[in-house]
């Protein structure tokens, strides 16, 4: 208790608020902006944390780190052009919800959802930290490549009926995965000769040409399509009502747990934990059938799963010094040098600073809701900005995102090849998202794959002799089988 | 219209921020001469860009110029640090290049530059590496480690961080030198190395001291990879202590493409110098334990082409070679 009053005094500084707000503010504007995401937020504020005391720098790196993840979801909602790859699931239910007319709607629920989501993840880091790292050990490359299998289930989930075409982009998100150096034996694979192409290919450009590139390539091809006039789109901030909000509470619970589990795996991250959530409650909602036409079902599940990997992914990096992303690798750096040394030891005898972090996390969430609230009457004005204006604007801000990712001009090129591809596979309704899917998914399950391999000694028996990775092959076996026995049994019927 | 004016104005500042978002370190302000930008090959939050970072201001005030920290990462380091060997040679872009990319990658595959391609400012850190097991890992000196290899070969799994990386060659250095055989499971960089160490995947991997100080809580030393033990550090036993002479330290330094002119040559090393004695940079490196180095331009040439030989040895007796 005494502990806890030490964080408070510690946080209710003015620099410390400041810190927050401040953060959480720029956080919300990378998410926003495509292309520019959490990494490069987490990076432009660092310089800033080594002249800032331990609490203000935790509190400005918290807060661009859960405002970004969030402000992604604004941009999928309205342009269909995720910010940031956590809320390319997203844009599947916001842009057509947006579509109606109805964005203050759709990102109230995004931001409701997300800071609950964010909120619940901050309950799990503060009661089973320690436990959680520990049990996050138990997942070898064994366990990670059957989850990333099970992972790839999620293509079904999003390719919305055209489960061919999904399958086909999902093989090409796989295959621009494998572009690059072999993680294992360091060999270049596909790079003909390319020097550029030996750093592979970069995830962010690809998801700013597929998404936000191609968007604008179809729009000015298809200007007078029948949407609903800019005039009658709405502008502001709506929160869904109570009774909307009812049946939907499990979807919220289900994503939270989805996101904080997911998590809690070194390694993963949030734009994993989105699709599986998204997918999950595809499979799950009485309200299925209209998944890909704007149900909030789905808005709510990616949003809380992806807020609620914020808390839980500091579980393995302040309990065991590893952090699972590039995003909490930067972090991991701040607190070093900010003399925080991570590992169990941290839980034990800094508490103060632990709860201290708590009590960051749940203010930012509060801030980042406020924010939410107050931006989107501006964000969704947006949607009456004349087209040409908006889409010249789009396409600036896009190319300075895929730029500044790592600062290579290669980059740009990749997302106007990928905005151009993009467009073709749109126009020929294949679904874009399994692409990123493969493309996320696609290293995880080469890379736990050889791994395992080479630990097992080549048996790949071996593999399903492992409780949890057992589990997780029998898990995706049921959903891939599933719909073929739903089918027999119906035939049975008639 | 009153409103779409007041979009775009707010449209215009957020597309300014997302310009100076992508130079992505806030500038240290200084007047006078034309801003410099460092390279940093590798993604930030890291070492080589938190000792980068720690510079800036200290170069700064000595350059009486702006001075911008650019990550370009990807590729193990070649493409930040190819970028920089094409730049034009007036001083005003500048690599912070570490060890792999100057002196072992070009050994592994085709790159667009080489040592040649440099002119060698400074040297601006070196860490040595230590041979790390877990916490409570039955091994408690290098002996045991090669004893149990020496009675299970192919058993020891050793973690590796980067393929041809400092840590990798050590570690072959290691198998070689105490004539054991292990089974090599890579990794992707010193997090998820320790990981593999903490499940129980891996027994052993080679991080450099500043990073096995971190995480000592977790972590055990076997021995230090240099010649003598650290003045920082003393408890910990190096491997010559122990019979086996490793020398593997990762270091960085400051280069440019060559053909700068000798007076911008001189004032930049005279900043890394000044930067690198500053107070504010010996404290970073005392919280991060790391311990401080420099060698001037001379010396850091000699030392970086002297590597690039004794490293390519090692990878040629790897079969690491590309052909």
């Amino acid at each position: 208790m005494e502990l806890l009053l030490t964080a408070v005094t510690q946080i209710a500084t003015p620099m410390t608020l400041l810190a927050i707000v401040a953060g959480t503010f720029v956080g919300v504007i990378v998410g926003v902006l495509p292309g520019l995401g959490s990494v490069l937020g987490l990076t432009m504020v660092l310089p800033f944390t080594f002249a800032m005391p331990q609490i203000p720098a935790i509190a400005l790196m918290l807060g661009v780190y859960c405002g970004s993840v969030y402000g992604g979801s604004i941009t999928a909602i309205v342009l269909n052009t995720p910010g940031t790859p956590q809320s390319a699931a997203t844009a599947m239910e916001g842009f057509p919800m947006a579509q109606r007319g109805e964005a203050d709607l759709a990102i109230g629920w995004v931001t409701a959802a997300s800071t609950l989501g964010g909120l619940f993840s901050v309950a799990v880091l503060a009661l089973a930290g320690p436990t959680l790292a520990t049990f996050s050990l138990q997942f070898t490359p064994i366990e990670y490549f059957a989850l990333g299998l099970f992972a790839m289930t999620c293509i079904a989930g999003v390719s919305s009926g055209a489960l061919a075409k999904g399958l086909m982009a999902g093989g090409i998100g796989i295959i621009l995965s494998m572009i690059g150096a072999d993680p294992v034996t360091g060999d270049l694979r596909f790079t003909f000769h390319s020097f550029q192409l030996t750093a592979g290919i970069g995830l962010i450009p690809v998801i700013v040409g597929l998404f936000a590139f191609s968007e604008m390539f179809l729009r000015v091809l298809d200007l007078d399509a029948g949407k609903t006039a800019a005039k009658d789109m709405r502008v502001g901030f709506r929160l869904p009502r109570w009774a909307d909000w009812r049946p939907r509470l499990g979807m919220l619970l289900r994503g939270s747990l989805i996101g904080s589990f997911v998590g809690a795996l070194p390694g993963t991250g949030a734009a994993t934990a989105s699709f599986i959530a998204y997918s999950e409650a595809q499979r799950t909602s009485p309200r299925r059938a209209n998944f890909g036409k704007g149900e909030a079902d789905g808005l709510v599940a990616c949003e809380s799963a992806n807020n609620a990997v914020t808390g839980s992914a500091l579980v393995p990096t302040l309990a065991l010094g590893i952090p699972g992303d590039p995003v909490t690798a930067v972090m991991l750096g701040a607190l070093v040098i900010q003399g925080v040394a991570p590992g169990p030891q941290l839980f034990v005898n800094h508490l103060d600073l632990i709860y201290a972090i708590f009590l960051v996390l749940v203010i930012v969430n509060v801030v980042m809701f406020a924010i939410g609230a107050l931006g989107a009457p501006i964000f969704t004005r947006v949607l009456r900005i004349p087209e040409p204006i908006l889409i010249g604007l789009i396409l600036i801000i896009s190319t300075v995102g895929a730029y500044g990712v790592n600062g290579n001009l290669f980059d740009v090129w990749i997302a106007f090849g990928a905005g151009v591809a993009g467009a073709i596979l749109r126009y020929f309704s294949y679904p874009v998202a399994p692409i990123v899917i493969g493309m996320v998914l696609g290293p995880t399950i080469e890379m736990s794959l050889r791994q395992g391999l080479i630990l097992t000694r080549g048996d790949a028996l071996a593999f399903f002799q492992r409780p949890i990775a057992l589990m997780l092959f029998i898990i995706t076996a049921a959903i891939l089988l599933w719909p073929l026995v739903r089918r027999l049994r119906a035939r049975e019927r008639t | 219209m009153k409103d779409i004016a007041a979009i775009l104005r707010g449209f215009g500042l957020v597309a300014v921020m997302g310009a100076s978002a992508a130079l992505t370190a806030a500038p240290v302000q200084a007047q006078g001469n034309r801003p410099v930008t460092v390279v940093v090959p590798f993604a930030a939050g890291g070492g080589t860009d938190i000792t980068t970072r720690a510079m800036q201001e200290g170069m700064a005030k000595a350059l009486d110029a702006n001075v911008v920290v650019k990550n370009t990462a990807g590729a193990g380091g070649t493409i930040g640090v190819s970028e920089v060997a094409r730049a034009k040679p007036d001083g005003t872009t500048l690599a912070m290049a570490p060890v792999g990319p100057l002196t072992t990658q070009p050994h592994l595959r085709e790159l667009p530059y080489d040592v040649d391609s440099f002119d060698y400012i400074c040297l601006a850190y070196s860490a040595p590496t230590v041979i790390a097991v877990r916490k409570d890992s039955p091994f408690t000196s290098l002996g045991d480690l090669v004893a149990y290899g020496k009675e299970h070969p192919g058993e020891l799994t050793f973690a590796v961080q980067a393929i041809g990386s400092i840590p990798h060659i050590a570690g072959l250095g290691l198998a070689d030198a105490a004539g054991i055989e292990m089974n090599y499971l890579p990794v992707n960089g010193d997090g998820p190395a320790l990981k593999a160490l903490l499940d129980g995947t891996a027994d052993l991997f080679i991080p450099h001291v500043s990073f096995y100080s971190t995480n000592a809580d977790q972590l055990k030393s076997l021995a230090l990879l240099q010649a003598d033990r650290l003045a920082e550090q003393p408890d910990l036993a190096t491997a010559a202590e122990q019979g086996y002479a490793l020398d593997f330290p990762i270091w960085g330094g400051l280069v440019a493409p060559a053909g700068l002119e000798d007076a911008v040559k001189g004032k930049l090393e005279a900043a890394c110098k000044g930067a690198i004695d500053s107070k504010p940079f010996q404290d970073r490196m005392a919280t991060l334990k790391q311990p401080s180095a420099y060698l001037g331009a001379g010396d850091f040439a000699a030392f970086v082409h002297e590597k690039y030989e004794t490293n390519r040895k090692l990878l040629e007796k790897a079969g690491l070679l590309a052909k």
